[in-house]
């Protein structure tokens, strides 16, 4: 890593977990992604599908993606979870809403939905288990 | 200043917002992540969120414009320090100048890093 990159720091560790949190409503992203860093990830925080795009087109690094269906902009959950597919094919995403139908989340390629709202102890469980059993 | 403190970060650039906020976290503060200044006001209406220190980019946009937020705040959270940041620059120097004696973990982590690490992402971002 070069001298004038971003340092070493927890949140950009090789050995740490990234989650990219994908919530546009504000309180509750707040609170997962708190709950998310006490439980050791390295979290980023975007508020909509758009913003994930372009932290996701930067070539930051992700573990996994954990995205709400429902927001605003051009980029649903569902589009985002096909941009993911195409351009991320290993990347897992995790997808939770108080509407869609899980089937059509699992369709689209999510390995896991949580229905809103949902705890935030088994969030977590749930994201370990995607994770697989390093994490 | 000491580091137990809260910070709101305000821009609707993903790329800064999070480096900027990562690096104060690193400094130790807790901070709080708004792309709009809309969801700022969701934030400084938390009284539990014990905000202390508001650093917000001048063009976040929202129904409230940067300048608009920070006015709002003299008028009604005088007890708040605002600052403003017109440039990614100019926000990792305030972040800097908030850090005093910079984060608490791996060295170095300079405010011309994370300016350094946003412009690659941006690059990035470009070729992609």
């Amino acid at each position: 890593m070069q001298s004038n990159s971003m340092p070493d720091t927890a949140e950009h560790a090789a050995d740490a977990t990234r989650i990219l949190l994908v919530e546009d409503e504000f309180l509750i992203r707040m609170l997962v992604a708190d709950h998310l860093r006490a439980s050791g990830f390295a979290v980023v925080e975007a508020f909509n599908g758009d913003e994930a795009i372009a932290i996701l087109k930067s070539g930051a690094r992700f573990d996994l993606v954990f995205t709400d269906v429902r927001m605003p902009g051009s980029t649903d959950g569902l589009a985002l979870l096909g941009f993911i597919r195409a351009a991320h094919p290993d990347l897992p995403v995790l997808m939770t809403s108080g509407h869609l139908e899980p089937h059509l989340a699992y369709a689209g390629g999510a390995v896991r939905f949580l229905p809103k709202p949902c705890d935030l102890d088994i969030v977590v469980d749930e994201l370990r288990a995607a994770l697989g059993p390093a994490t | 200043m000491s580091v137990d403190q809260s910070i709101l970060v305000i821009d609707g650039d993903i790329i800064s917002r999070h480096a900027i906020a990562d690096y104060l976290r690193h400094c130790g503060y807790a901070v709080v992540e708004a792309a709009t200044t809309d969801e700022a006001m969701t934030a400084l209406a938390e009284a539990a969120l014990g905000i202390d220190v508001i650093l917000c980019d001048i063009a976040a946009i929202g129904e409230r414009s940067g300048f608009e937020l920070a006015q709002w705040v003299r008028d009604n959270r005088p007890e708040l320090e605002v600052r403003l940041a017109g440039s990614l620059d100019g926000a990792a120097r305030t972040a800097a100048d908030l850090c005093e004696t910079g984060p608490h973990l791996r060295r170095p982590y300079e405010p011309t890093a994370v300016v350094d690490y946003v412009r690659q992402l941006r690059a990035a971002r470009g070729r992609a």
